[in-house]
């Protein structure tokens, strides 16, 4: 059906003087790149995201300048005090301050989340990539891996691994990648698959360009969208993943705090204390609820075929 | 004869406007189209993408989304049908109005057997218990031609081809006797045997049903032949109407007048360069006051611009009717005595004064044979047996020349032209590309010696042009593939290659999506010559344009031949085409060539009874011509290569085999025809009996 | 493949844990050799060499089905099967509903693409499916809190399957849906949103797919036609993801057992890798790899059932 009702199709007239031609091409040009960021910003959740999640970062990268204690201090004379002046948001049963306490959690969240994501979307990327353009014997072999690893249960190597690590961020980081990579390698090969089929990547072949360089300059490029997208999501999935880890124990563990160490001491004193559990519940919903948000404006904003133009 | 005296007209649209919203602001799709249908006739509404037609059908059937803004009036008898809701207009489609979309493919749905989507087609509208459905279901499959059609009834969409499942379309547009009947480009998505059969069925579906037509396509041939009534559209509005037979024979808007030149004529051997229209047809976001077409018209005067016109009777019967302030001074496709359209230089070949025998090969095949496993099974897939894709295939192409290869989809033209392009030693036979045999390449190093003088330009202009490099990039890789390093030497050759093709150098740092189909296509061949090759492959690059856009870059193709000595191996499912730009051709049939030789030889003498039907299936935009002639419809569809066995392949569909007697239908069957000539003539087919 | 997996992870579980842990805090303390004489009987001593403990442990399943016992001697077997039953209630109880709630706003929704309804199901759907599994069940138990309190009485439990006092058939029933209906709530308040979404685009697609216009075109109204010609063919990936999500709601029940207090599979798996229980980290390990090949099997029967051109290519 889409075919039969015109889009806005930027083309030139090239019967027309230069000059006027070459004004055109300008703004056909410019509209391109203005296009995504008028598509992204139209999207009202898209933007919310954006806000929420820069005040996060502010929150995360400046929130220690506004309190006295470090998330490590104890004060013995406010244990599981509720928030006060001294306290903004209140102590745990430690005498931690909730405050300092998120601040660090969410960076640590943060970072482990972005570190992630970026680096399963980097691995996914080249090893979907290759696996489509390459095929043969090597699409079969890293297919049966990909395949594999998606059986094995891999939250439970995860917690296995982790917990023997004493919680440690860094190895969480090097778990969760390892096996956080597979599933958008999937993804990234089977939309590789296809791009292999485009005219002008067998065009590139028929030229005698390499088989790095088709993939580098051909592949890669044209699923940058995808790869936008999927880091986003996969920030999100990496914070959910995190904070259930830990909840149960087997991610970040004391004395470190993330945002899953603080629900774990949260929940358990949901009524009796509740702002231990408030506090990092809205921080990570927030999060997750404001990377979702960019995703998916994001995907909209990119998708040349999204037809969120039409109807809004 | 005015027709509006015989009857009242069965569906009226007056000043129809139709807008959509989009990123660039309001596309003006439709713009006040008015006509009237009567009653057993044919309206063929004819124009070129983007023209508005087939939003004005969809218009007409109330199956535009929430979000087109639909103005004016649409009345059928005597109800005004634009402003009816929903579920008014579901009691009047399938009812009154029967309709017959483009993608036979896509228009079923997959998960139901036809037999039931018929059934459900009659149940909506008449009150039938199950077995009477069926049966009206089964006769009305049987009437549109399914063969066997109580049984096939059972059968699910992806169990049929293309054709019939066109037919089962249209047997559920006619299921309830419409009155109308709106055909949307019903033939353009089939190839062309099957096209003469559709169009067949739907004049047999009009009959039947004494329903008006409504046929929408771009194809001037399809409406020469069936239409009665002719209405040209150009950016959103009707600029020309006219009974069939004066509007071809004195169409008198510009824009009509290119359409016709830009045409190239199957059954003309004469070899002028087609008329192609200049520039491309507007955006329609703020149209410019003034008639739409006059960017593009070579006669435009300064008056033109000031007012959009209306369409103003031309003819003292009032039937004639054209949006043009000059149509006036238009007669027989000239204004006050002159040509509207300048004729191009017609180029002449330097090769062409040497005989062919005495000029060097650039490419040989011999005996070529390709075969793709035959799979099984949903999970273990085991190889059953192999299909074979083409089998003997074998042709020359000398310096200078191009060969055209021809043949319906399926037909294996396709799979040649990948075997020539991979450099890879067949299964079977030889490939030898300028002399050198291409399984004696030893390392990439050759290969891409020999790829310097290959070169491929693509169907696809949007496709094959990767979306995230400049036109300088695009231009630039083919030289720096074949290890061109130096910028400052690469960065004037692009520039030569765009002025080449007819572009502006300065535009090279844009992206491919700047450029409209046409001029895509222009870089896509400018590319192709960046290595100065000898041999350009081309598959089927102007069947995603056109017309008047596509007339262009046969011209170019056919002048870069004669300036830079090409040879290009053509393929092409427009015979039209092919016999425009081929020297020889080549017809393939079921992965074999069935017929070879000069184009005029092969398209004015056929021999062989499937080159032979298939010709005459092509319509020739003369409404005269098209209408006399005696035409050869195939029965059936192209059958699946999986069989190896000997005997010819076109057996099952051969007009000549039932005329056989016996013995000679046997050998028919058991032999396999090779492709032989008459004396020492190298124009060859391969029928027993031809 | 699920042999493979669930051998790996044998392995890696005895690289990992140490059962030894679980008689150190014990008063009075063991000497290391008394310790690994209680290990022993269970198969699980560090002494013995890993290999031999590997060859007990799966002939030990091969010969007898028996996979093994806990460090402190429970045996594996009778856990996993009560917890499968306590898993089993939770889990299919809350796909089925999530699996209705999610299709049906998917259909509701998709039928009314970029009005208020839809957008505004659209806005909670992605907000439900990004919040955190925890918080949404620490919240679903902080409503039920309040519910609770606002009545005076105890209607819903937060904690637990079933109360160990009631008897009687009706009674226990009446107890078993208090104690059922909070994680429910939480289970399917967090997998519903991912089915609508997607049953809410497939069906867009098919909306706007040819066959739905030809079907509009013989006189079906746009809600007709899409409920006959659209509603089936979108069903077919929803299917598939359910089937594929089965295996992930067991072991993603892990958060929302724990915090409900219920012995199912989820806390099992928490419990085992806490107690180093190596033979009941293998058991869950294998259980999932199960459920993920059922959840295949599953998909590919589902698809069979609902598309005509796969039953045909099989026949």
């Amino acid at each position: 059906m889409t075919a039969n009702f015109p889009g806005p199709v930027p083309t030139v007239d090239l019967g027309a003087e230069p000059s006027t031609a070459e004004k055109r091409m300008t703004r056909a040009r410019l509209s391109r790149r203005r296009l995504y960021l008028r598509r992204f910003l139209r999207s009202k959740g898209a933007v919310a995201g954006l806000v929420i999640l820069g005040l996060l970062v502010l929150f995360a990268l400046l929130g220690g300048e506004f309190t006295p204690y470090s998330y490590s201090d104890v004060d013995f004379a406010g244990l599981t005090a509720p928030p006060s002046p001294d306290h903004i948001l209140g102590t745990d049963s430690a005498g931690n301050d909730t405050f300092a306490q998120a601040v660090h959690g969410l960076q640590r969240s943060l970072v482990i989340a972005v570190s992630v994501s970026a680096l399963t979307t980097v691995i996914s990327a080249f090893v979907g990539a290759v696996a489509a353009y390459l095929g043969g014997t090597t699409e079969k072999v890293v297919l049966g891996i990909v395949h594999f690893l998606l059986v094995v249960p891999s939250f439970l190597i995860l917690a296995l691994v982790s917990q023997k690590a004493g919680g440690d961020w860094r190895v969480l980081i090097v778990v969760l990648t390892v096996f956080g990579w597979m599933y958008n390698a999937r993804v990234v090969w089977a939309l590789a698959t296809s791009l292999r089929e485009r005219e002008y990547v067998l065009a590139a072949r028929f030229m005698g360009v390499g088989r790095v360089r088709i993939v580098l300059r051909h592949l890669i490029p044209n699923i940058g969208s995808l790869l936008v997208v999927t880091f986003t999501i996969g920030v999100v999935a990496t914070v959910q993943g995190e904070t259930a880890l830990s909840f149960i124990g087997f991610g970040v563990q004391p004395p470190d705090v993330s945002l899953g160490t603080m629900l774990n001491d949260g929940a358990d004193t949901v009524s009796s204390a509740p702002w231990l559990f408030y506090v990092p519940a809205v921080l990570v919903t927030l999060l997750t609820v404001s990377m979702a948000l960019i995703g998916d404006g994001l995907r909209d904003a990119l998708d040349p075929t999204s037809r969120s133009g039409g109807g809004a | 004869m005015t027709p509006a005296a015989e009857a009242d007209p069965v569906l009226s649209v007056r000043d129809l406007e139709v807008s959509f919203p989009s990123e660039a602001g309001r596309v003006h799709a439709v713009r006040g189209v008015g006509f009237d249908l009567y009653p057993g006739r044919t309206l063929g509404i004819v124009g070129e993408s983007g023209s508005g037609k087939s939003v004005t059908s969809m218009a007409v059937m109330g199956l535009l989304p929430d979000y087109a803004a639909v103005r004016g009036s649409v009345t059928l008898g005597t109800r005004e049908l634009l402003g009816l809701d929903d579920r008014q207009m579901s009691e009047i489609r399938g009812r009154e109005l029967g309709m017959v979309f483009q993608d036979p493919l896509a228009a079923l749905t997959p998960i139901f057997t036809v037999g039931r989507q018929v059934v459900e087609a009659l149940q909506i509208h008449q009150d039938l218990d199950r077995n009477a459905a069926w049966k009206r279901a089964v006769e009305l499959l049987d009437l549109v031609g399914i063969p066997n059609a109580a049984a096939r009834a059972r059968s699910f969409p992806h169990e049929f081809s293309g054709g019939m499942r066109q037919r089962v379309v249209i047997a559920m547009a006619i299921a309830n006797g419409p009155r109308v009947l709106v055909a949307d480009e019903p033939t353009t998505a089939l190839d062309v045997t099957v096209q003469a059969q559709i169009l067949d069925v739907l004049q047999l579906a009009r009959a039947e049903t004494g329903a008006a037509l409504i046929l929408i396509t771009h194809d001037l041939g399809v409406v020469a032949g069936t239409a009665d009534d002719v209405l040209v559209m150009y950016a959103g509005r009707p600029v020309e109407r006219a009974p069939v037979g004066e509007l071809f024979a004195r169409p008198r808007m510009p824009y009509t007048i290119g359409l016709l030149g830009a045409v190239p004529r199957v059954d003309s051997a004469e070899r002028r360069p087609l008329l192609p229209i200049t520039g491309n047809p507007p955006l329609l976001v703020d149209l410019p006051a003034g008639c739409p077409f006059e960017p593009r018209c070579p006669i435009s005067v300064a008056e033109c611009a000031v007012e959009e016109p209306v369409l103003t009777p031309v003819s003292p019967d009032g039937e004639h009717a054209a949006a043009c302030i000059r149509a006036g001074h238009i007669a027989d496709g000239r204004v006050d005595g002159a040509a509207i359209y300048p004729v191009p230089r017609a180029p002449v070949a330097p090769a062409a004064a040497i005989p062919r025998e005495r000029r060097p090969a650039v490419l040989e095949l011999d005996g070529v044979s390709k075969t793709f496993p035959l799979l099984k099974g949903t999970l273990l897939k085991r190889r059953v047996g192999s299909v074979y894709a083409i089998s003997g295939v074998g042709f020359d192409i000398r310096e200078g020349e191009t060969l055209g290869l021809v043949g319906e989809s399926g037909c294996g033209k396709t799979t040649t032209l990948l075997e020539v392009m991979n450099l890879r030693a067949p299964e079977q036979g030889s490939i030898r590309v300028t002399g050198v045999d291409v399984s004696d390449l030893a390392d990439r190093r050759q290969e891409r010696a020999l790829r310097r003088k290959l070169q491929m330009v693509f169907q696809d202009p949007m496709g094959a042009l990767d979306p995230r490099l400049t036109i300088f990039d695009i231009l630039a890789e083919p030289l720096r593939a074949v290890g061109e390093a130096n910028r400052e030497t690469i960065g004037r050759r692009v520039d030569e290659l765009m002025e080449l093709v007819g572009l502006d150098p300065e535009h090279s740092d844009r992206f491919p999506t700047a450029f409209s189909g046409g001029q895509r296509q222009r870089i896509g061949i400018a590319r192709a010559l960046a290595t100065n090759p000898s041999l350009v492959v081309l598959d089927e690059p102007v069947s995603a344009l056109d017309v008047s856009i596509q007339a262009g870059i046969i011209n170019l193709l056919n002048d870069l031949k004669a300036e830079l000595g090409l040879s290009y191996l053509f393929v092409a499912h427009d015979l039209a085409v092919v016999r425009h730009i081929s020297d020889r051709v080549a017809v393939m049939y079921l992965g074999r060539i069935v017929e070879i030789g000069t184009v005029d030889e092969v398209f004015d003498d056929p021999r062989h009874p499937y080159s032979h039907a298939l010709l005459s299936a092509i319509p020739v935009t003369d409404p005269q011509v098209e209408r006399t002639r005696e035409r050869v419809v195939l029965r059936g569809d192209l059958p699946s290569p999986t069989d190896s066995s000997p005997g010819c392949r076109f057996v099952s569909r051969c007009p000549l085999h039932p005329a056989l007697d016996a013995t000679q239908r046997a050998r028919c069957v058991a032999e396999t025809p090779e492709l032989t000539g008459a004396g020492g003539s190298d124009h060859l087919n391969a029928c027993h009996f031809r | 493949m699920i042999v493979v997996a669930t051998n790996l992870t044998y392995f890696l579980a005895s690289l990992f844990l140490d059962p030894r842990a679980n008689y150190l805090q014990l008063r009075p303390p063991r000497s290391p050799e008394e310790i690994d004489r209680s290990l022993a009987q269970y198969n699980l001593s560090p002494a013995t060499p890993l290999l031999d403990r590997w060859w007990h442990w799966i002939s030990d399943i091969v010969l007898h089905w028996n996979w093994g016992y806990s460090p402190v001697g429970v045996s594996v077997n009778t856990q996993i099967a009560f917890r499968i039953g306590v898993s089993a209630q939770l889990v299919l109880l809350s796909m089925i509903l999530s699996t209705v709630l999610g299709i049906a706003l998917g259909v509701y929704t998709a039928g009314r693409q970029y009005r208020f309804a839809d957008r505004f199901h659209q806005a909670l759907s992605i907000i439900t499916i990004n919040v955190p599994t925890v918080v949404a069940s620490l919240v679903v138990v902080l409503l039920a809190i309040m519910l609770n309190q606002s009545l005076g009485t105890t209607l819903l439990f937060v904690a637990g399957a079933q109360s160990p006092t009631v008897s009687g058939f009706w009674p226990l029933v009446l107890d078993r849906i208090r104690h059922l209906v909070l994680p429910t709530v939480a289970l399917t308040l967090i997998s519903y949103a991912g089915y609508h979404l997607l049953q809410r685009s497939l069906l867009l697609d098919t909306i706007n797919s040819d066959y739905v216009r030809t079907a509009r075109a013989k006189g079906l109204t746009r809600k007709e036609a899409i409920r006959r010609h659209g509603l089936r063919t979108s069903l077919i990936p929803v299917a598939t993801s359910v089937a594929f999500a089965v295996p992930a709601l067991f072991t993603g029940a892990v958060i929302t057992e724990t915090i409900f207090g219920w012995q199912g599979m989820g806390q099992y798996f928490t419990s085992t890798i806490s107690n180093n229980d190596i033979n009941g980290v293998v058991a869950v390990a294998a259980f999932g790899a199960l459920m993920t090949a059922i959840g295949a099997i599953l998909a590919d029967i589902a698809v069979v059932v609902l598309d005509p051109r796969v039953r045909m290519a099989g026949s």
